[in-house]
C-alpha cells in the first residue's frame, strides 16, 4: 500500500486535509499556549518540590486537584448521559449535539484523570495495585473499575458514531450500557464522599444523586458554551436551531432550578444541624468560594435563563455558561473544604483546618483547561462534531 | 497469635509527652508528623479553668474504616491485631486519612510546620522522604508492615512498634516494660511512659493485665459511637476527662471567648 493510499484511509477518519480556520484555530492556539504555560509551571514546581508544591496537608489531605477532577469526571459522566438520551428515552432532539458530546466527554473524562495523575502519589503504581486488589469494600476501587469501564465505552462509543454507525443493534447496546455506566460512576464517586459517617459535613446518602445531577448540569452547560462558539446563520438545519435556541438553553433553566433546589436543602440542612463537624456549613458562610457558587454560579446564570426571549442568544448562553462553570469549579472546591474544616481529633487548640490553594493548585487551571480547548479545538477541526445522522441520511 | 492492645490510664498520665518523643525517634518521624500525639482540651475560666489532656495513638480499630476504604489493600489489618500499611502498595491516595475517626494518618510531602526543612537539611538517598540522623538499622526497617524511613508519597501512621512486637515469644500474654524479658518486644510509647501510664498485652487473654484492667476499672473507648471498636482503651477514673467528640469547638465560657 502506497503513502497516498494510507493518506487518503485515514482521511476516512479525520479531515486533516483541512486547513485549521476560525474558532478552531483559535481554540487551539489559546489552548496550546496557556495549556503550555500552566503545564510548565506545575511540572517544574512538582519536580522541584513534589506535592509540597500543594497547599493540602495531613489535616487537609483533599484539596484543588481533587476539585478539578470531580468537576471533570461529572461532567464526562453528565455529557455522556445527554449522548445516550436517545437510545434510551428515544430523544432524538439530542442529535445534533450527540458526537459533540461524546466527544467532550472523553476528553473530560482524559482530563480528569490526567489531573488525578498529577495529585496521587504513586499513579503508576495505581495502575497495577488498584484493578488486581479487588477490594470490593472500597467505593474508590468502584469508582476506579467503573469509570475504567467508561473510559473504553466511551472511545468505543465515538468510534461507531464517527464512522457512521447510529442505529445498529451494538451502536445502542453500547450508548444503554454507557448511560447505565454514566449513572453508576459517578453515583459511586457520590459514595466515595457520602459514606463517611466521620466527616458529618460529606455523610449523607444524598450524594450520589446531588453528584449525578451537578454533573448533568455541568454537561448542559459545557455544550450550551461550545454551540454558543459554533457558527449559526439561515443555512443552519431547523433542528439544529431548535436545539441551539430552544432545548439546550431551556435544559439548563430547568436543571439550574433543580441544583438550585437542591443546594438549598444541604445549605439550610447544614446551617440547622448542631451535630458536631456540621459548623462547617456556617463558616462555609465566609468563604468566597461559597459566594462565588451561589451569585456567579447559580443566581446569575438562572436570571439570565429566565427568560424565553433572552436566553436564545448566543451571547447570553456563553455568558451564563461561563459563570456557571466558574460557579460549580468553586462549589466543589468548597465542598471539599467543608468535609475536612473541622480536624478530625486534634483538641481544642488545634483550631479549625485553614487551607486556600497554592500558586501551582492554581496554575492546574489554566493546565488543564489549556490542553481541553486544544484538544476540543482540534477534534472539531478534525473530527466532524457537527455531523448528525440526520443530515448525512439527508432527512434533515 | 495474641491480639494487641493498649490501656492507658488518664489518671495517671501527666501530659508530659515523652511518649510522643519516643516515637518520633523510634520510628524516623518527620518534626510535627506525630504518630502518638498528646491532644490539650482548655475549659472555663481563671480561677476555675481547667486543662486537660489526652494522649492518642492510632486506635488499631477491629473494624477499621481505613483498611475499609483503601482501594489497593495496602492498608491492611496484621495478624497480631495492629492496623498497618504496606509501603510498596500504597498508592497515596489519601483515601484511609478522609476516613480514620481519628485523624492518626499522615502523608509527609506537605510543607513543613518548621524551618529550615528538615528533609533539605538530611536530605534523602533513593527514595526516601529523608535521611534522619537517628533511625533504626536497616535490616529492622520493613516497608511491607510500614515500619522504618518511609519512601516518599505514600501514607504512614503507628504500628504498635510492630517491628518489637512481632518479635515477642509466643504464649505472652502482656508485654510489660518493667520485664527485662519483655521489655524489648514492647511498643517504644510504653516503654518510655514514666509515670507508667501505659499497659500493652493481649485482648484476647483473660488473664491479662489489661483485660483485668478493662474489666475491673470500666476501660472505655473513643468514639465508640463509629463501630471501629478501638483496641485502645482509656481509664478515666473518678476524673471526665475523655472528650466525648473530636470538636475543635471551644465551650461559651472559656477564656478566649
Amino acid at each position: 500500500m502506497t503513502s497516498a493510499t494510507y493518506s487518503d484511509a485515514l482521511a476516512r477518519y479525520a479531515d486533516f486535509r483541512k486547513t485549521p480556520a476560525g474558532m478552531d484555530l483559535a481554540l487551539m492556539v489559546v489552548g496550546a499556549l496557556t495549556g503550555a504555560v500552566g503545564l510548565a509551571y506545575v511540572f517544574y514546581n512538582l519536580m522541584e518540590q513534589g506535592h509540597a508544591a500543594f497547599n493540602t496537608s495531613s489535616d487537609m489531605a483533599w484539596g484543588a486537584p481533587i476539585a478539578f477532577y470531580l468537576f471533570f469526571l461529572l461532567t464526562s459522566s453528565g455529557l455522556s448521559i445527554v449522548a445516550s438520551l436517545d437510545s434510551v428515552f428515544g430523544l432524538h432532539v439530542f442529535y445534533p449535539v450527540a458526537k459533540r458530546a461524546v466527544f467532550l466527554s472523553l476528553i473530560c473524562l482524559i482530563a480528569g484523570f490526567s489531573i488525578l495523575a498529577l495529585e496521587i502519589g504513586r499513579p503508576f503504581r495505581m495502575l497495577w495495585s488498584l484493578p488486581f486488589s479487588f477490594q470490593v469494600r472500597s467505593p474508590m476501587w468502584w469508582m476506579g473499575v467503573l469509570y475504567s469501564i467508561d473510559l473504553v465505552l466511551l472511545f468505543v462509543k465515538f468510534y461507531l458514531i464517527h464512522v457512521g454507525d447510529w442505529h445498529s443493534r451494538l451502536s445502542h447496546f453500547v450508548a444503554k450500557l454507557s448511560f447505565v455506566v454514566c449513572i453508576l460512576a459517578p453515583g459511586t464517586l457520590g459514595l466515595v464522599f457520602g459514606m463517611m459517617a466521620m466527616r458529618p459535613a460529606w455523610y449523607s446518602n444524598i450524594m450520589p444523586m446531588y453528584f449525578i445531577l451537578t454533573g448533568f448540569a455541568t454537561a448542559v452547560s459545557f455544550l450550551l458554551f461550545f454551540t454558543s462558539l459554533l457558527p449559526r446563520d439561515k443555512t443552519t438545519a431547523p433542528n439544529v436551531d431548535h436545539l441551539y435556541h430552544e432545548i439546550l438553553p431551556r435544559l439548563f433553566f430547568v436543571v439550574l432550578l433543580a441544583v438550585m433546589g437542591m443546594r438549598a436543602g444541604q445549605v439550610i440542612t447544614g446551617l440547622w444541624s448542631n451535630y458536631e463537624g456540621m459548623e462547617a456549613n456556617w463558616l462555609e458562610l465566609s468563604s468566597p468560594f461559597f459566594w462565588i457558587e451561589i451569585i456567579a454560579g447559580l443566581l446569575i446564570p438562572t436570571a439570565l435563563m429566565v427568560s424565553d426571549r433572552i436566553r436564545r442568544a448566543p451571547m447570553i448562553q456563553f455568558v451564563a455558561a461561563s459563570l456557571f462553570n466558574i460557579g460549580i469549579f468553586c462549589a466543589r472546591l468548597e465542598f471539599l473544604i467543608i468535609g475536612q474544616k473541622v480536624p478530625l481529633f486534634k483538641g481544642y487548640w488545634a483550631g479549625y483546618v485553614e487551607y486556600w490553594p497554592s500558586m501551582t493548585e492554581w496554575m492546574l487551571i489554566p493546565a488543564g483547561c489549556g490542553v481541553f480547548l486544544l484538544l476540543y479545538g482540534a477534534g472539531n477541526w478534525l473530527l466532524r462534531l457537527s455531523e448528525t445522522e440526520f443530515v448525512e441520511n439527508g432527512r434533515s | 497469635m495474641p491480639r494487641w492492645g493498649m490501656v492507658i490510664d488518664l489518671e495517671k498520665c501527666t501530659g508530659c509527652q515523652a511518649c510522643t518523643a519516643a516515637c518520633q525517634m523510634e520510628n524516623c518521624r518527620l518534626p510535627g508528623e506525630m504518630w502518638q500525639d498528646v491532644l490539650f482540651y482548655s475549659e472555663g475560666e481563671y480561677p476555675s479553668g481547667k486543662l486537660t489532656w489526652l494522649p492518642r495513638p492510632c486506635m488499631h480499630c477491629e473494624n477499621p474504616s481505613c483498611v475499609a476504604v483503601c482501594p489497593t489493600g495496602a492498608a491492611y489489618k496484621a495478624e497480631n491485631g495492629a492496623v498497618l500499611i504496606d509501603w510498596e502498595r500504597c498508592i497515596g491516595c489519601k483515601y484511609c486519612m478522609i476516613a480514620c475517626p481519628y485523624g492518626v494518618r499522615f502523608y509527609a510531602e506537605e510543607k513543613q510546620k518548621t524551618q529550615p526543612d528538615i528533609r533539605d537539611v538530611f536530605p534523602a538517598k533513593g527514595d526516601k522522604v529523608w535521611d534522619p540522623p537517628y533511625k533504626m538499622p536497616e535490616q529492622v526497617q520493613d516497608p511491607k508492615h510500614g515500619v522504618g524511613v518511609q519512601p516518599k508519597n505514600v501514607v504512614s501512621k503507628c504500628t504498635f512498634c510492630y517491628h518489637r512486637t512481632s518479635k515477642a515469644p509466643t504464649g505472652l500474654k502482656d508485654l510489660d516494660p518493667n520485664d527485662p524479658a519483655t521489655r524489648k518486644f514492647t511498643p517504644a510509647c510504653v516503654v518510655t511512659c514514666a509515670p507508667g501510664a501505659r499497659y500493652f498485652g493481649d485482648l484476647d487473654n483473660p488473664e491479662s493485665n489489661v483485660r483485668k484492667l478493662i474489666a475491673e476499672k470500666r476501660g472505655t473507648r473513643l468514639l465508640d459511637q463509629t463501630g471501629n471498636r478501638p483496641q485502645v482503651y482509656y481509664l478515666a477514673g473518678e476524673a471526665p476527662v475523655i472528650p466525648e467528640t473530636r470538636s475543635v469547638r471551644k465551650p461559651k465560657q472559656s477564656p478566649e471567648t
